[in-house]
C-alpha cells in the first residue's frame, strides 16, 4: 500500500507551518523559560523563532534552486545514497522524539485540566486512531482539513491574546538574568522548536506560485507573533510565579475568569489545545512516513505505521508517565536531537549552494 | 410478412399480458394488423387517428398510402426487432400483409399527476410547481426555462428489464464536455436489471459507493435544477422518478435553499450562519452533552452544575443509556409520523411528544436536561432536511465518542469526519469545496451571500467553462 500524496497549495502548507509554530510551545514552555531566564525567556522565543524564520528562507531557496526534486533527490544527488539514507535515519529520530515530547506534555495537560486522573489508555486511544487516518488520507487531506479548522483555530487564538491583555499584572520587564544563564536555558529548551524540518521533508509536495512566498511567511510570522505574545501576556499576568502554572494559553485567561466575571472561558483555549494537538502529532506521523519510505524503500506504508506507533506507545506507556519525566526528556535528551534543524540542513544547503557554484563556474 | 403469425409472435413474446390489444382488419384486399398495449395507449387518438380513417380507406392500400392515412404526429418506421419495444413504450405497431415495412405510432398516455409543489421544498417566495413521475413532463418544465439553443438533452436507457430512459440535461457552452462525457459512459457502463427511481444512480454513479455522504445532489423543483444548470451541471432525469438529480454535487448545496435566492442577501446569510449551528447542534449537541457529564463536569459553571446534578439524581440510567433511549424514542416517532396517514401520524407525534416526554420526566426515568439537548438536536436537524440521513448517523456516532472519549474524542471524531469528507472526490470535485479547498470567489454564495449583481462567475468547485454570468455594467445608468 502507497498512500497518494497529491500536492498541496501554498495556503495548506502556510496552515500546516502555523500549527508547527504552535503545539507544546503555549503549554509547559513558557514557564520553563521563566524558570530558567526569568522575563528573557521572552527574548529565547524571539530568537528561536527567528531561527526557524531562517529554516523557512532556507526552504525557498532550496525550492528555487531544485522547483521539482524532492529533498531525498537532492541529498541522493550531493551525498550520495548512504548519505541519503544517514540523514533520513536521523530525521526518523527527530520526528519520533518530538512527537513523544508533544504527546507527553498535552497528555498531562489534559489530565490535569478535563480528564482527571484518566489512564493514559484512553488518551492514546484518542490520538492513535486519528493521527494515523490523517497521516494515511495524504498529505491534501491533511492540508485541507487542516485550512478547514484554521479559521476556528485563528478566532480562539486571537480571542485567548485579546482576553490574556485584561489580565496582566505589570508592565515592566527586568533584566537581571546574566546571559550565560539565558544561553543555558536556551539550550535546554531549544526541544519545543525546529520542527520546520517537516517543510524539508515534504519539499515536492509543494506547489508555491510566483509570489505566493508570502502567504507562507505571512502566516508563518503571524503563528510566531501569536505565541510571542502569548509568552509575553502570561509572564506579564504572573510577574513572579509564571515557574508554577505550567499551562500558558489556559492561565492566561483566568485573572479575567475570575475577575471579570465571564465564566469559564478557559475552556476555549482548551479546543485549540486539542485542535493543535491533533494536527501537531499527525505531522510528525506523517513525516516518519516519509523518512521511513526513504530508509527503506522496499517496504511500504504500512511498516513504518506499525513502526511508529508501536515504538511510540511503548516510549509512551513504559518510559515516560509523568511531567518531571517529560521535563528531563526535553531538556536532557531532546536538544542533541534539534541539532539536527538547527545544524545539519543549513550545512547541506550550504553544500548544495557550494557544489552548484563550482559547477556553474566550470 | 404475414400479419396473423406476426401478431400471435408479438403475443407470445409479451407472454399474452391481458392488456395486449390487436385489430386485424381488412382493406381494400391488403390485411393491416394493428398491436398495442391498452393500458398504456390513449384509446380517442388510437379510434380517431388510426382506426377510423384506416376502416374509412377506399382503394389499395400500400405501404406510403398507410403512412398519409393515419394521423398522430409521431409515426415512425421500425425494424422487425424494434417491435416489442415501441409496443411497450405505447405505441401502436401497424404491418401490412407481404410488406416487410412496419409502422410504429406513438400514442402513449397514462394518467399522470400534474406538477405541483413538492412536500419536500416548500418555499415562501418563488415558483411552486415540482417535477412529476414523467419525464417527459419534466423535460417540459426544465425546457420552459431555456428558451435557447444551448440546452442540450441526451437520453440513456439504464436496466437490461427496465429499460428506464434517463435524460442527460445540460447548457452546451456552460458544462464541462468531459464531465458530460465521464458521466454518460458511467451510465452505459451499468449493469443492473432495473432502476426503479432515480436513488438508484445515486450510489451507482458516486466515487465511493459504500460511502455514506452524499455524492450527487437532488432536487424536485424546475428552478433549482436550472439554477445548478446554469453553473455548469448536468442534470439527469429519470423516467418515473419526480427526483431529478444533479452532478458535480457538493456539501455546499444542501446547505442552500431556493428561498435564499428569493429574499435579501442579508437575511440569506443570517439563515446559512443559522443552518451551520443547527448542523452543528444535531451532529454534537448530545455527545458534548454527554461527555461534559461523564468527563469534564469540573469545566461547568457551578449553578449549570448543581441544575443537571438535581435532575438526573432521581434517573435510573446512566447518562449515555439516557440520552440513547431518548434518541431512540424521537426516532421511533418520527418513523412512526412517516408511515401512518397523516392525519394519525400527527395524532401520534403529538402523543408521543408531549405525554411520553412528560410522563418520562414525571416518572423520573428521563432527565429535563436530556430531553431538551435531544429535542433540539433533533429539530435543529430539518434545517438541512436533505442531510437528515447523514446527520442522523453522525449524531449516534458522536454521542458514542463523547460518551466513551469525551471532549477529546468528539474534537478527534470531528477532525476524522472531516478528513474522510475531504478525501471523497465525486467527478473530481471536492466534497467540502469551496471550504475546503477554499476557493474565495465562491465564498460569495457559501457561507455569506452577496447581492447577485456581485456574483459575476460560475462556481470554481469544479469544472465548467468559467464565462462571465453577469455583465457588472448591466442595469446601471450610463
Amino acid at each position: 500500500m502507497r498512500v497518494l500524496d497529491r500536492n498541496i497549495n501554498a495556503w495548506q502548507f502556510g496552515i500546516l507551518i502555523f500549527i508547527l509554530m504552535f503545539a507544546n510551545k503555549m503549554l509547559v514552555l513558557p514557564s520553563l523559560l521563566f524558570e530558567g531566564a526569568k522575563m528573557q525567556g521572552f527574548f529565547i522565543v524571539v530568537f528561536l523563532f527567528g531561527l526557524e524564520m531562517a529554516l523557512l528562507g532556507l526552504f525557498f531557496y532550496l525550492k528555487k534552486q531544485y522547483p521539482t526534486e524532492s529533498f531525498a533527490q537532492i541529498l541522493q544527488y550531493k551525498f550520495k545514497n548512504v548519505g541519503k539514507v544517514i540523514f533520513y535515519t536521523l530525521f526518523l529520530v527527530f520526528f519520533l522524539s518530538k512527537a513523544v515530547l508533544l504527546y507527553n506534555v498535552t497528555y498531562i495537560f489534559f489530565r490535569n485540566m478535563i480528564y482527571k486522573d484518566t489512564s493514559n489508555f484512553l488518551i492514546l486511544f484518542c490520538f492513535l486512531p486519528i493521527i494515523n487516518h490523517l497521516a494515511i488520507s495524504g498529505l491534501r487531506v491533511m492540508g485541507r482539513t487542516a485550512q478547514l479548522f484554521f479559521p476556528v483555530m485563528l478566532l480562539i487564538v486571537t480571542f485567548c491574546i485579546v482576553v490574556g491583555f485584561f489580565g496582566i499584572n505589570s508592565t515592566v520587564i527586568w533584566f537581571d538574568v546574566p546571559f550565560i544563564k539565558i544561553l543555558g536555558t536556551l539550550l535546554r529548551h531549544i526541544a519545543p522548536f525546529g520542527d520546520m524540518l517537516f517543510i524539508f521533508i515534504i519539499m515536492d509536495k509543494v506547489v508555491i506560485k510566483k509570489g505566493q512566498w508570502k502567504i507562507v511567511f505571512s502566516l508563518t510570522g503571524t503563528a510566531a507573533v501569536f505565541v510571542i505574545l502569548i509568552n509575553l501576556i502570561y509572564m506579564l499576568s504572573y510577574t513572579y510565579t509564571s515557574f508554577m502554572h505550567p499551562y500558558a494559553i489556559f492561565e492566561i485567561m483566568s485573572f479575567v475568569r475570575e475577575y471579570g466575571g465571564l465564566g469559564r472561558i478557559d475552556i476555549i483555549s482548551m479546543i485549540v489545545i486539542i485542535l493543535f494537538a491533533y494536527f501537531h502529532l499527525a505531522i510528525y506521523l506523517k513525516s516518519f512516513m516519509l523518512c521511513f519510505e526513504q530508509v527503506f524503500p522496499k517496504l511500504n506504508c504500512i511498516y513504518s505505521l506499525v513502526t511508529f506507533n508501536f515504538i511510540f506507545v511503548i516510549i509512551v506507556i513504559f518510559f515516560i508517565i509523568n511531567l518531571e519525566t517529560t521535563v528531563v526528556f526535553g531538556e536532557q535528551i531532546l536538544p542533541y536531537v534539534i541539532v539536527i534543524p538547527y545544524l545539519l540542513l543549513p550545512i547541506i544547503a550550504v553544500t548544495c549552494l557550494f557544489k552548484k557554484r563550482k559547477k556553474e563556474g566550470k | 410478412m404475414q400479419v396473423k403469425k406476426e401478431i400471435e409472435q408479438i403475443k407470445q413474446k409479451l407472454h399474452n399480458s391481458v392488456d395486449v390489444a390487436d385489430r386485424v382488419i381488412e382493406i381494400g384486399g391488403t390485411t393491416v394488423g394493428l398491436v398495442y398495449l391498452k393500458s398504456m395507449t390513449d384509446n380517442a387518438i388510437f379510434s380517431g387517428y388510426i382506426f377510423e380513417p384506416l376502416a374509412k380507406f377506399e382503394g389499395e392500400l400500400n405501404f406510403e398510402e398507410l403512412k398519409k392515412t393515419i394521423r398522430p404526429n409521431d409515426v415512425t418506421e421500425i425494424k422487425e426487432d424494434e417491435i416489442v419495444k415501441n409496443v411497450l413504450k405505447g405505441a401502436v405497431v401497424i404491418f401490412l400483409e407481404n410488406s416487410e415495412q412496419i409502422l410504429s405510432a406513438d400514442i402513449l398516455k397514462f394518467n399522470m399527476r400534474p406538477p405541483s409543489e413538492p412536500p419536500t421544498s416548500p418555499v415562501i417566495m418563488g415558483p411552486r410547481e415540482g417535477f412529476t413521475e414523467d419525464y417527459k413532463t419534466n423535460i417540459t418544465l426544465i425546457r420552459r426555462r431555456f428558451h435557447d439553443e444551448n440546452l442540450a438533452l441526451e437520453s440513456v436507457l439504464v436496466g437490461e428489464e427496465t429499460q428506464t430512459q434517463v435524460i442527460l440535461a445540460y447548457l452546451d457552452g456552460v458544462v464541462d464536455k468531459k464531465l458530460v462525457k465521464k458521466i454518460k459512459k458511467k451510465l452505459e457502463d451499468i449493469k443492473i436489471d432495473g432502476i426503479v427511481d432515480s436513488y438508484y444512480l445515486v450510489t451507482l454513479l458516486s466515487s465511493r459507493p459504500n460511502s455514506f455522504l452524499k455524492q450527487v445532489g437532488s432536487a424536485e423543483k424546475p428552478d433549482i435544477i436550472a439554477a445548478k444548470m446554469l453553473e455548469g451541471r448536468v442534470a439527469l432525469i429519470v423516467d418515473g422518478s419526480p427526483i431529478v438529480l444533479t452532478i458535480p454535487f457538493v456539501f455546499l448545496e444542501d446547505l442552500q435553499s431556493s428561498n435564499d435566492y428569493y429574499t435579501n442577501y442579508l437575511y440569506s446569510t443570517l439563515i446559512r450562519f443559522v443552518r451551520i449551528v443547527a448542523i452543528l447542534l444535531a451532529t454534537l449537541g448530545p455527545g458534548t452533552f454527554i461527555a461534559l457529564q461523564l468527563f469534564h463536569y469540573n469545566v461547568l459553571p457551578f449553578k449549570y452544575l448543581i441544575t443537571i446534578a438535581d435532575s438526573t439524581q432521581q434517573v435510573p440510567f446512566t447518562p449515555f443509556i439516557e440520552i440513547l433511549f431518548i434518541l431512540l424514542l424521537f426516532q421511533i416517532l418520527y418513523e412512526v409520523s412517516l408511515r401512518l396517514p397523516s392525519y394519525l401520524g400527527l395524532a401520534t407525534s403529538v402523543v408521543g411528544a408531549l405525554i411520553l416526554g412528560d410522563t418520562g420526566v414525571k416518572a423520573g426515568l428521563i432527565s429535563p436536561p436530556a430531553v431538551i439537548v435531544v429535542a433540539i438536536a433533533k429539530i435543529a436537524l430539518y434545517t438541512v432536511p436533505e442531510q437528515s440521513s447523514q446527520i442522523t448517523i453522525l449524531q449516534y456516532v458522536f454521542l458514542l465518542i463523547g460518551a466513551s472519549l469525551g471532549l477529546l474524542g468528539l474534537i478527534g471524531g470531528m477532525i476524522y469526519f472531516l478528513a474522510y469528507a475531504n478525501s471523497v472526490e465525486n467527478f473530481d470535485t471536492p466534497y467540502l469545496a469551496p471550504f475546503s479547498p477554499f476557493i474565495l470567489s465562491d465564498n460569495k454564495d457559501a457561507l455569506f451571500k452577496v447581492p447577485l449583481e456581485e456574483m459575476t462567475n460560475l462556481p470554481k468547485s469544479f469544472k465548467n467553462e468559467n464565462k462571465e454570468r453577469f455583465d457588472e455594467s448591466s442595469g446601471q445608468e450610463h
